[in-house]
């Protein structure tokens, strides 16, 4: 029979890996088509958790809240493109304006959200399952919160993986990713892809908020802010680009972190979980998932 | 150049008329700086508002001798050290404030004690509970002499939880990784091991805002731990009371005063019941003493039933007295200060606060200060609550 101790661990390391696996993904889909990343993912996550919070108080059901939550935080999606990555990639001399208009719009995002629902940490609703509620697999006790965080993560990384590999839009992104010019060329609506993959990027920082913010029961204006942070590591970590890298860098995070909380010092937990992570990528530096950049002359 | 004897005459006269009047301003002038805005706010902006309601009391009362009081510098530092400091550099150039109130929280409370010392004006602490606030040099030495405190204090907060937990023989802390809560879980472990040498300790920290504390439990829990403290913030503690349930941990819950706040039990829900707490016992009281049931009637009055005040009107949040209670009495104390002094010289000032004996307070029933002590709050002061669930509400019950 498995420890109970090192069990506890891996599946809360599990679950917490896999929110860092979906905001990774979030930043790997912008970065197919512009070879950007949106640093205000952190605040769309905050956005989303309090706008479903905010519509749930006023009577809504539970799914509509969060569905009309994550549709105002894809609208977002459009607006980062426009006016915080497009004019800085217009810019001539590969300008790396981007990160800072991006990370600033995240910032303003905070602001707003502190005036108009305060600073302070408010509850989240339970979305499906209450803290208490578990299953018993093998006679381990199993939080259906974290198994619901795993589930949909899975899912959408499968989803996404699919439809990237398997359908016509799929080949397309594929094709703006290696290039755009040649694939404008061809006939391929760049523009259009470019501001879907923003959407969904920020869909997906919504899912990725409202998953947390259940975890934790409360959402405040920061919230999300240092979870960015894991989340491009987890990105780096599995192969920039790469849905399944996004899948086992996040999980490789999540599950590190958390073991050596557990056995070594739980004040390390992040320190030595970075250490190890940055001698993966000096042994490994396109990352876990990732393939070598052949550059032609 | 050629300057007459009337010509300088006149000039002193017009150099010195200024500060002549800066000396004698109409307005007597507090000013602090405080978390306003913020994930902590509700710890900063409680006192702004404890200070609200106590000058406007005094100035309906006709205010000291006369003349009005006026919060005239209150800057927002977001429980941020370094914009503490740059706040109270500001409100410290205004030579016309003549008391302060130290910043909520115990980093941006240290960040600006030095400076504060060096500047001589009075101020005193409402809610930092680090010891070395007051006595930079060890407890044995004499506090710092123009800096007072009426705060929960790490020192007779370990006493009173200590008392409460040393009924088990294995007990966790798990604490925030700033200096409340460092200071604070070493107290609690000497205090518990000098009360009972065999007993168990096993003490984890966290960084403030994290989303899952399994770590931290899971070593609790190996470590058979029969009873658990939380030295933090309400909204972390709401993480750790819902990580808890997942893990099926159901061993003795207690917090430290900062933890059970509005945002522990709106995160934790139903799962906050059972849970114990240190807590100011003024409030917990029936009936309150004269001044906590005024201070009580003064912030329904003006605020409502609001977050801080919870949605009982019969019984306030015990929260209210260490978020808003504390900055009330903090500028009390200073306008009777000042009253007794007759003047709004510093050293006066602190002379006066030195004499201070048994001032009826709303969160301390009894205020004494010492050229020695400096801290106010003693261990009758302090009571421990027991959180129920009655129907849709949370109350907290003064168990002793």
């Amino acid at each position: 029979m498995m420890d109970d101790f090192f069990f506890s661990l891996l599946l809360a390391g599990i679950s917490v890996g896999a929110v860092y696996a979906l905001i990774a993904l979030g930043l790997n889909l912008t970065f197919w088509t512009t070879k950007t990343m949106n640093f205000g993912q952190g605040s769309l996550m905050m956005l989303c958790a309090m706008l479903t919070v905010f519509l749930s108080s006023q009577g809504l059901a539970m799914a509509l809240a969060v569905f009309g939550s994550l549709l105002v935080v894809a609208a977002f999606g459009i607006f980062i493109e426009r006016w915080t990555v497009r004019p800085a990639l217009q810019a001539s001399g590969g300008s790396m304006g981007w990160v800072v208009s991006t990370l600033g719009f995240g910032i303003f995002l905070q602001g707003v959200a502190a005036k108009y629902f305060g600073s302070q940490a408010v509850a989240f609703p339970d979305v499906v399952f209450t803290a208490q509620d578990f299953v018993t697999v093998f006679g381990q006790y199993v939080s259906l919160q974290y198994l619901v965080v795993l589930a949909v993560a899975v899912a959408l990384i499968l989803a996404l993986e699919l439809f990237v590999r398997k359908t016509v839009w799929g080949q397309a992104v594929h094709a703006v990713s290696l290039d755009p010019e040649l694939a404008l060329v061809q006939g391929i609506p760049v523009r259009r892809l470019v501001l879907g993959s923003f959407m969904l990027s920020s869909a997906l920082a919504g899912v990725a908020g409202v998953l947390i913010a259940q975890i934790g029961g409360t959402v405040d204006p920061a919230f999300g802010f240092d979870l960015v942070l894991l989340g491009f590591v987890a990105a780096v970590l599995g192969g920039m680009g790469s849905s399944m890298g996004a899948l086992a860098g996040g999980l490789l995070v999540g599950i590190i972190s958390k073991l050596v909380g557990g056995y070594v010092s739980t004040a390390a937990e992040h320190g030595i979980a970075f250490a190890l992570l940055m001698l993966a990528l000096a042994l490994r530096p396109q990352g876990l998932f990732g393939k070598a950049e052949v550059s032609k002359a | 150049m050629k300057i007459s004897r009337r010509t300088l005459g006149l000039s002193a006269t017009a150099l010195s008329l200024p500060s002549l009047v800066q000396a004698q301003p109409a307005t007597i002038k507090l000013g602090f700086t405080a978390a306003l805005t913020g994930p902590f706010n509700e710890f900063g902006e409680g006192i702004n508002r404890g200070a609200q309601i106590a000058v406007e009391e005094c100035n309906k009362a006709g205010g000291i001798n006369g003349r009005m009081v006026a919060l005239a510098e209150v800057l927002d530092d977001q429980l941020v050290p370094d914009r503490a400091v740059q706040n109270l550099r500001r409100i410290l150039d205004n030579r016309e404030i003549v008391g302060l109130m130290c910043p909520s929280g115990s980093g941006p409370t240290l960040a600006i004690a030095d400076m504060i010392q060096a500047d001589g004006r009075p101020i005193i602490n409402p809610q930092a509970q680090t010891p070395t606030i007051v006595y930079p040099n060890g407890l044995d030495k004499p506090p710092r002499p123009n800096l007072f405190s009426i705060s929960i204090s790490n020192t007779v907060e370990s006493e009173k939880l200590a008392a409460a937990l040393s009924q088990y023989s294995r007990v966790g802390i798990v604490h925030e990784s700033t200096g409340y809560g460092v200071t604070g879980a070493e107290l609690v472990r000497q205090e518990l091991v000098k009360r009972q040498p065999g007993l168990r300790v096993t003490v984890e920290s966290y960084n403030q805002r994290a989303q899952d504390m399994t770590a931290q439990l899971v070593r609790v829990q190996r470590a058979n731990a029969e009873a658990m403290l939380v030295i933090g913030l309400g909204a972390d503690f709401a993480v750790i009371r819902r990580n808890m349930s997942r893990l099926n941990m159901n061993l003795a819950l207690f917090g430290a005063a900062g933890a059970v706040t509005m945002p522990y039990i709106e995160g934790a829900g139903d799962l906050v019941a059972g849970t114990r707490a240190v807590n100011h016992a003024a409030f917990g009281r029936r009936p309150m003493h004269g001044a906590a049931a005024k201070f009580v009637d003064l912030y329904r009055a003006k605020f409502g039933t609001d977050r801080w005040y919870g949605q009982d009107a019969a019984n306030p949040l015990i929260s209210l007295a260490a978020t808003v209670g504390s900055g009330y009495d903090c500028i009390n104390l200073l306008i009777d200060a000042i009253r007794r002094a007759g003047s709004t010289n510093a050293a006066e000032i602190v002379q006066a606060l030195d004499q201070t004996r048994d001032f009826e307070g709303a969160t301390i029933q009894k205020i004494s200060f010492t050229p020695q002590n400096h801290v106010a709050l003693k261990l009758e002061d302090l009571g421990t609550y027991e959180m129920l669930k009655r129907g849709d509400r949370v109350v907290l019950e003064l168990r002793d």
